[in-house]
């Protein structure tokens, strides 16, 4: 018996010549020239900071670092800055543990309700509002209404107001970190007689904390590179601190890293000419310190758990 | 408890809370235990202020000094609560008001508890803040949403029974939580399940912190734009000038929106192609070598902050990119700002569309290459369409995050002091995020009063609602359009 005779449609690819394929040629291609400018803009940011500020970095580093603010160009410093930072960054922590509540929250105890969902949806969009509005928040709340516990336009507010900003980021990480932990983990708890809050502190929690490590950090980086909020709040590009005492200058005047970047960008650049770049390579040098610090946690972390 | 306290129930957790006795329907029992609450809750408000009234007279009725009070106010009625209920059988007041309201005692004790208690936890917030009619509302409303939503309160006697309490009036004892009863429950150690009962109730009041924080940021913003609204100065015409001029009341809103527009638009055009173009080799066409190299150098660029890049704009986009290009430029334009801005939002876009296409099924792909395509057939006809709905997302994601980079416009547009309307992106402009900063940075105002400066929260009302809006679409653009596989 003969077979029947099938006819298969051929895909138009195998019908081309071999070592014709213009198309493919050209959209790899196009991809490189992406990627090129990807890798174009990372390495222009970073030559542009570095060769503008070179001059200021390599005659007086460590004046620069210990300066406070001043008229003249030689003198000035970003000392204020790296002290608000260091402080910011401090307030910034401190609000950690609410987050990661939350997270520990949507995770482990809420039930499926319109609650959790309402709550989960107001976390997504709270992430997505752009940092000057988190600005105005801080203006409206804690330097104006509770203006007399926070002295009014204070870092204790800006860092309040940061700690707001990066909460939906702590608890989306967090959040991902605790899913992440294997049911069975819970499940051997329970079978040993923990109650929730138990497994949770004990097993759920050390279990997750490579993530919620990571995120923490990585936030606090975002936070340290805030300047809108800043701006709004109220940072002044220059002040004194004149005699008043740590508590006193807490619900003072201040101002923070990227606020000496901008107020530098803003002064005439013929006299001024190194100083914005000098800023930006500190905190520069400061944030991509700081990732570091959350890759080395993360790698770290997973080895110790053989994860 | 004694057995006139507790109706027991069935042990389902989905069985109906009322038992066989109970006349009044669920619904109007819900309905008017919340009411009753919240009066409470604004009667003890009423109290506070009334107290700081007498001493201090009507100018100081509102402000901080009503936290000290209303803390030792509510730390009163809450512990009295706590003894007239753990002692006497309901307490006086509880007997009175139950008896007025048909409700067993008990119940309503424990209402009036917990009610206490959510009373501590928002009135401290509403007095320290120079409470006006708006945020009461608004707290109360908070308040009457959350009692609404919670379901039963487990006391740990009930566990021991395997029974379930209730309460009479539903809403007001639950406490949204899935809770994992194990063998630890049953156990009469009382220590660790009062441990657990706190950490529980934390750990909600940080959950319920994201909705105090968007009602937070929602009536600071939204009632100081009211305000400027309702000024004095203000006519819709003021809306409408020839520019952006705060200082002399000309609040012309399109040419903050056609800044806006022009940044957004030059931003997407750099950020869109490059974006998409790394998210595809990254998930296409890179080993996984190169891949280890590339990805950290996507993620330096997401971490460099905005004023740095804004430094960059005026200092190397300007002057080398764009004054070659267009001769008569001058150091600020909307061009370079919306370039800096561009150099921002790759790497958002490049991230989330790599995300997005990486979830595509691997299946795919080998089917596509077993009916003898090329990679890029593959990648364009097959992987592409697929993870649309993220890409789309990555797109919206990237515009929201454009629309509101404020520092790059801010240095690098030129906008501050004022800004004519313009369409020209060579020329200096003004967005919407910057026109905030000048103000609140004073650059543009007086800082702190008059029309000028709530002219700043006008905006960011404007601006708050337009990225909610671009939230709400791409959440429904991923849910409409994502595959499932």
């Amino acid at each position: 018996m003969a077979l029947p005779r099938i006819t298969v449609p051929v895909s138009i690819d195998l019908r081309r010549r071999r070592g014709a394929d213009l198309k493919g040629q050209l959209f790899q291609t196009l991809l490189w020239l992406s990627l090129g400018l990807a890798v174009a803009m990372v390495s222009a940011v970073l030559w542009s900071v570095g060769a503008d500020g070179w001059d200021v970095v390599r005659e007086r580093l460590w004046s620069f670092l210990r300066s406070p603010s001043s008229a003249t160009p030689d003198n000035a410093g970003v000392a204020q800055g790296i002290r608000g930072s260091i402080i910011l960054a401090g307030i910034v922590g401190a609000t950690f543990p609410l987050g990661i509540g939350a997270a520990v929250y949507l995770e482990e105890l809420a039930d499926d309700s319109r609650l959790t969902r309402l709550i989960q949806v107001t976390v997504r969009n709270l992430a997505g509002v752009p940092s000057i509005v988190y600005g105005l928040l801080g203006l409206a709340v804690f330097v104006k209404s509770m203006g007399g516990l926070t002295g009014g336009s204070s870092i204790i507010s800006a860092g309040l107001t940061l700690g707001v900003l990066v909460f939906p980021v702590v608890v989306i990480t967090a959040s991902e970190a605790i899913r992440a932990v294997p049911q069975s983990i819970r499940d051997a708890s329970y079978g040993l007689g923990a109650t929730q809050w138990e497994t949770i502190r004990h097993q759920v929690i050390p279990a997750a904390l490579p993530g919620i490590l990571t995120g923490v950090v990585l936030s606090i980086a975002r936070a340290l590179g805030e300047a809108a909020p800043l701006l709004v709040i109220g940072a002044a590009p220059f002040y004194s601190t004149g005699f008043n005492d740590f508590l006193e200058q807490l619900q003072g005047a201040f101002t923070a890293l990227p606020m000496n970047v901008a107020s530098f960008a803003r002064l005439p650049a013929d006299t001024w000419a190194g100083h914005a770049a000098a800023a930006s390579l500190v905190l520069l040098v400061i944030i991509f310190a700081i990732n570091l610090v959350a890759i080395v946690i993360r790698s770290r972390i997973t080895k110790k758990l053989g994860r | 408890m004694t057995s006139t306290e507790a109706t027991v129930a069935n042990t389902l957790p989905e069985a109906s809370n009322l038992s066989p006795s109970d006349p009044v329907p669920e619904l109007t029992s819900r309905a008017l235990g919340v009411a009753l609450e919240m009066a409470i809750f604004v009667t003890l408000a009423l109290v506070v202020y009334l107290v700081e009234y007498f001493v201090s007279g009507p100018v100081a009725a509102f402000g901080p000094s009503n936290f000290w009070i209303a803390f030792v106010v509510l730390a009163a009625w809450n512990g009295w609560t706590f003894a007239a209920s753990h002692t006497v059988h309901g307490g006086a007041l509880g007997h009175t008001i139950a008896t007025v309201a048909g409700a067993p005692a008990s119940s309503l004790t424990i209402a009036i508890r917990q009610l206490a208690r959510f009373a501590v936890l928002y009135a401290i917030p509403f007095l320290a803040l120079d409470a006006n009619v708006v945020l009461a509302l608004l707290i109360a409303a908070l308040v009457g949403l959350y009692l609404w939503f919670a379901p039963d309160h487990r006391a740990p006697w009930d566990l021991l029974a395997g029974t379930r309490v209730t309460t009479g009036f539903p809403t007001a004892t639950k406490i949204v939580l899935a809770e994992v009863h194990t063998a630890a429950d049953l156990s009469l150690d009382t220590k660790r399940l009062a441990d657990e009962r706190r950490a529980r109730r934390l750990l909600l009041g940080s959950g319920l912190f994201s909705v105090l924080a968007s009602g937070l940021i929602v009536w600071a913003i939204f009632s100081e734009a009211a305000e400027f609204v309702l000024a004095e100065e203000f006519s819709w015409s003021v809306l409408t000038g020839i520019g952006w001029f705060p200082r002399r009341g000309v609040f012309d809103l399109s040419t903050l929106f056609v800044g806006t527009l022009w940044i957004t638009g030059i931003a997407m055009m750099v950020a869109g192609p490059v974006g998409l173009g790394v998210a595809i080799y990254l998930s296409e066409y890179a080993s996984p070598r190169v891949r280890r190299y590339l990805k950290p150098l996507v993620e330096t660029l997401a971490s460099i902050p905005s004023v740095v890049v804004g430094l960059f704009a005026i200092s190397f986009i300007s002057p080398n990119v764009l004054q070659p290009i267009f001769g008569d430029l001058g150091i600020f334009s909307l061009l370079a700002a919306g370039l800096g801005v561009g150099v921002l939002t790759v790497p958002i876009v490049a991230s989330i569309s790599e995300d997005a296409m990486r979830a595509v099924p691997q299946e795919l792909r080998e089917a596509s290459y077993g009916l003898g395509s090329r990679k890029v057939t593959t990648a364009l006809r097959v992987v592409f369409p697929a993870a649309l709905s993220g890409i789309s997302a990555a797109f919206i994601v990237g515009i929201s995050r454009a629309i509101g980079e404020t520092m790059v416009v801010f240095i690098a547009a030129g906008g501050s002091g004022g800004a004519i309307f313009e369409t020209d992106p060579t020329q200096p402009g003004q967005a919407i995020t910057a026109a905030m900063a000048s103000l609140g940075a004073g650059t543009d105002s007086v800082a702190g009063s008059g029309i000028a400066f709530q002219s700043l929260y006008f905006l960011g009302a404007l601006l708050f609602l337009i990225t909610l809006v671009m939230n709400v679409v791409s959440d429904r653009i991923v849910r409409r359009f994502r595959q499932v596989y």
